[in-house]
């Protein structure tokens, strides 16, 4: 009559007392941890008396943006519009350039090893550099707008997203993929029969998943003047309109919970 | 023969008539589709023909970052360093928060609250999972916030530097990392609940014996993985002046010594790119 | 029809596993022949190498008279003429039963149509009429995966048929079936050869159904034919050669 919480805990006392003959081996390895996590919270400026210090000052800064300035909302509510464009073509452009490139780099489609490579490396340099830095590189070569954010997003997310479509199509199963290719039918019918119809759930799933994502990114782009609704928090935070920013912030977490609950929706519906 | 002629004619027709409709409704949703992509592309400006002419612009941008100034990577050093330590407190103070939030966050491990005489109402207007919709609002409220906007926010509280930056990362990651976690907490299986639940063992060993050795796995990967992204989000907190390599760039930028930018952009990709591969043989040894 | 010349085949990977040795065999039109043969025997890897899902090592494979080779367009007309059927039916499962007919029509055309997933009135008619030969033409509308296993193979057989081939491979079709309905998937099969004059290979391992469906049997063990002639001729001792047959002695063979 063995009994299961007993035995659990049991099991619990025997691994560690198993783990006893590693405890040198484990101390320096935690103490290792330790130096190098002190040596990284020197860098960072992170010590209980900076939290002391910048918590309250934090508290205080949260404290003055009460009650919101709501006549406020008449400005930004637009902007805040603008944000969700900006999303969607940034996610439209991502799987018009992700693709594509996702195909070239799928192991079971490109056999061609240098083009693969070549696919991968570009969705690795598109995903490394974030949209921001993309928005600057766009900000400069059209201007001030959402415009550029929107490709900048799209950049961004293309390397995301094109590595996702790769991965996911390189999971699938094979057979399919050999009984098309054994009816005599060609490299891309191939890849419209036997793979996309395969794959295309989990696509519209990251393609949804990753439109949630790209709003809450587009509400920042506005800070190096690719449009949306970051401007309009720069703005107030840099002249210290504490109760505008606050209506600001509270319009961008309407914006991102609708979104969620609507994005949900729809990917609890496909199967 | 006929009766089977007659059978593939009927197939046939039936096909056409289903064909026509699907036809219909994908016509629909394709114009739909296109009629919202047109009217956000007016909305938002986006015309091909801009593109193709900031292309002198990108070309100009392009050719003066080359070539890189590589010489300007003595004096990253600091920058990269320190943003690996933002992403790494930040993601440790995620780790730590999420740790109790999470377990708030989820159905089955949350407090209830529970009034003895008036159980069923209570329950019946969900008021005895107050804890745990409280939880995962405010964890949506961090996940929501970019965490650029919580290191301007920061920066602004308490002044420039990487305190604010790691503050930052570590919110958002939080929001993140609870939420999932907290779901990852209510899919375990029930069998191995009960099972401890039958032997009469209280909530509290249930939750340590049962529940969470089944979620652990999943919140390590997880959190790999946020550091993975924190790394990411760390190479631009720096353009509010939150540290890190982000500042480097801005003010480079704003110099107009573009080689050095671009040294900049070659550090952050580098950097970006070893972090992912670490990461995924990390996880990959975990799983 | 089908002859295979010295067919070898050879999978280089960490260790050398040689799947086919020398193999020949002649295949006459409209024949129904059963390759038997234990797990490991190679037979999959011979029938993979007729339509070149695996490209053999050595030896050659005539269809019709002509070989089979690698050249794209040559291959693309050959696999055109050569329908599969595989074990695990290998149905794409979230296209419509129909459309899983149809793909069989791909190699009748270019790509362009097939971007909209568009395909002719004749294709169309021939694929229900396909259907409708293997009695599967009341589901033609729903989705591949809400269907039984003997229901499933049953379409993909249609699917081959739908290519118009002269030539049907089946790998093991029946050995994810009960035996009921594998008895019939196997009459179906013996129909097609039988009606419209198209050379079946079945590669089975049960011996009850190679001696109750084939005309002819081909012995497979290790990668070499060990015995080929009518089924009747398949005796005990036979039988004994092709499943326990002692590897020392295939080696001393070679
Ligand atoms: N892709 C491959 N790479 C390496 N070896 C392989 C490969 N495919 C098959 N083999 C090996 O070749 C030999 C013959 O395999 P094959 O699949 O042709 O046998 P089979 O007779 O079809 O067996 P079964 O009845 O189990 O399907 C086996 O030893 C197998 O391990
Ligand atoms: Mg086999």
């Amino acid at each position: 009559m063995a009994d299961p919480v007993q035995a659990a805990q049991e099991d619990v006392l025997a691994a560690l007392i198993a783990r006893k003959k590693w405890r040198f081996h484990h101390i320096a390895f935690m103490a290792v941890g330790i130096a190098f996590l002190a040596w990284a919270a020197d860098g960072v400026d992170l010590s209980p008396k900076e939290l002391a210090d910048g918590i309250p000052k934090i508290a205080k800064y949260f404290a003055l943006m009460i009650p919101p300035k709501w006549v406020f909302a008449d400005t930004v509510w637009q902007p805040a519009i603008e944000t969700v464009y900006i999303a969607i073509w940034g996610n439209v452009l991502a799987t018009l350039i992700g693709l594509p490139l996702g195909v070239l780099a799928a192991r079971n489609i490109t056999r061609l090893a240098p083009l693969r490579f070549f696919a991968k490396g570009t969705l690795n340099l598109l995903r490394s550099i974030s949209e921001l830095i993309w928005a600057i590189f766009f900000v400069a070569a059209v201007g001030l707008g959402p415009f550029p954010g929107a490709v900048a997003l799209g950049m961004n997310y293309a390397g995301i997203l094109g590595r996702l479509y790769a991965e996911a199509m390189e999971n699938i199963d094979p057979g399919p993929v050999e009984a098309i290719q054994a009816t005599g039918a060609g490299r891309i019918q191939v890849i419209l029969f036997a793979i996309f119809p395969q794959v295309l759930p989990q696509f519209v799933t990251y393609m949804l998943y990753w439109f949630e994502v790209g709003v809450r990114s587009a509400t920042v782009l506005g800070m190096v003047g690719a449009g949306g609704i970051g401007f309009e928090l720069v703005t107030t935070i840099r002249l210290f309109e504490f109760r505008e920013t606050a209506v600001v912030l509270l319009i961008i977490l309407a914006m991102v919970t609708i979104i969620d609950l609507a994005s949900s929706m729809i990917r609890s519906r496909i199967y | 023969m006929t009766a089977i002629d007659g059978a593939v004619a009927a197939a046939l027709q039936l096909e056409s008539v289903r064909r026509r409709r699907r036809l219909v409704k994908a016509l629909g949703w394709t114009s739909l589709a296109l009629a919202v992509l047109w009217f956000t592309a007016n909305e938002i400006g986006l015309n091909p023909i801009a593109l193709a002419k900031g292309r002198v612009h990108m070309w100009d941008f392009l050719t003066r970052m080359f070539p890189p100034d590589l010489s300007y990577i003595q004096f990253l050093g600091r920058a990269t360093v320190e943003t690996v330590q933002i992403a790494v407190w930040g993601t440790l103070l995620a780790v730590v928060f999420s740790i109790p939030l999470s377990l708030l966050a989820a159905r089955n491990t949350t407090p209830l609250i529970r009034i003895p005489w008036f159980n069923e109402h209570w329950e019946r207007l969900g008021l005895h999972l107050l804890v745990f919709h409280t939880t995962r609002m405010f964890l949506n409220c961090l996940r929501g916030i970019n965490e650029l906007i919580f290191a301007l926010i920061f920066v602004s509280a308490v002044g420039l530097g990487p305190f604010a930056g790691v503050l930052a990362i570590a919110l958002h990651a939080t929001g993140m990392l609870a939420k999932f976690c907290g779901e990852e907490i209510e899919g375990v299986d029930r069998g191995q609940v009960e099972a401890m639940q039958a032997t009469g063992a209280s909530k509290m060993q249930v939750i340590l014996f049962a529940v969470i050795p089944q979620a652990i796995p999943a919140f390590i990967s997880y959190s790999i993985f946020r550091f993975d992204v924190s790394i990411r989000s760390a190479t631009v907190l720096g353009l509010v002046g939150a540290g890190g390599l982000g500042f480097s760039l801005i003010k480079t930028l704003k110099l107009f010594r573009y080689p050095e930018t671009a040294t900049c952009i070659l550090v952050i990709f580098l950097l970006v790119w070893a972090t992912d591969w670490v990461c995924s043989k990390w996880r990959a040894k975990i799983i | 029809m089908i002859t295979l010349e010295n067919v070898s085949k050879t999978y280089e990977g960490v260790s050398k596993i040689v799947a086919l040795r020398n193999v020949s065999i002649e295949v006459k039109e409209g024949e129904f022949l059963v390759i038997l043969g234990p797990s490991g025997a190679g037979k999959s890897t011979l029938m993979r190498c007729i339509n070149r899902l695996v490209v053999p090592t050595g030896g050659r494979i005539l269809l019709d008279g002509r070989e089979v080779t690698s050249r794209r367009r040559e291959l693309r007309a050959a696999r055109r003429d050569i329908g599969m059927v595989f074990q695990q039916f290998n149905l794409v499962k979230r296209l419509s039963v129909l459309m899983n007919v149809l793909s069989g029509r791909l190699a009748y055309h270019t790509f362009w149509p097939s971007l909209l997933y568009r395909f002719d009135q004749d294709d169309k008619r021939i694929a229900i009429e396909c259907l409708t030969r293997v009695n599967m033409e009341h589901k033609a509308f729903q989705r591949a995966d809400t269907l039984s296993g003997g229901e499933q193979q049953r379409v993909a057989i249609a699917r081959a048929l739908a290519q118009e081939p002269k030539v049907i491979l089946a790998d093991e079709p029946v050995a994810s079936l009960d035996p009921k309905i594998a008895r019939q998937v196997l009459t179906y099969l013996k129909q097609i050869a039988g009606e419209l004059g198209i050379t079946v290979l079945c590669n089975l391992h049960q011996v009850e159904y190679a001696r109750e469906y084939a005309e002819r049997v081909v012995g497979l063990s290790q990668g070499t034919v060990v015995f080929d002639g009518p089924s009747g001729k398949l005796t005990d001792d036979i039988l004994q050669q092709i499943y326990y047959r002692d590897p020392e002695t295939a080696d001393d063979r070679d």
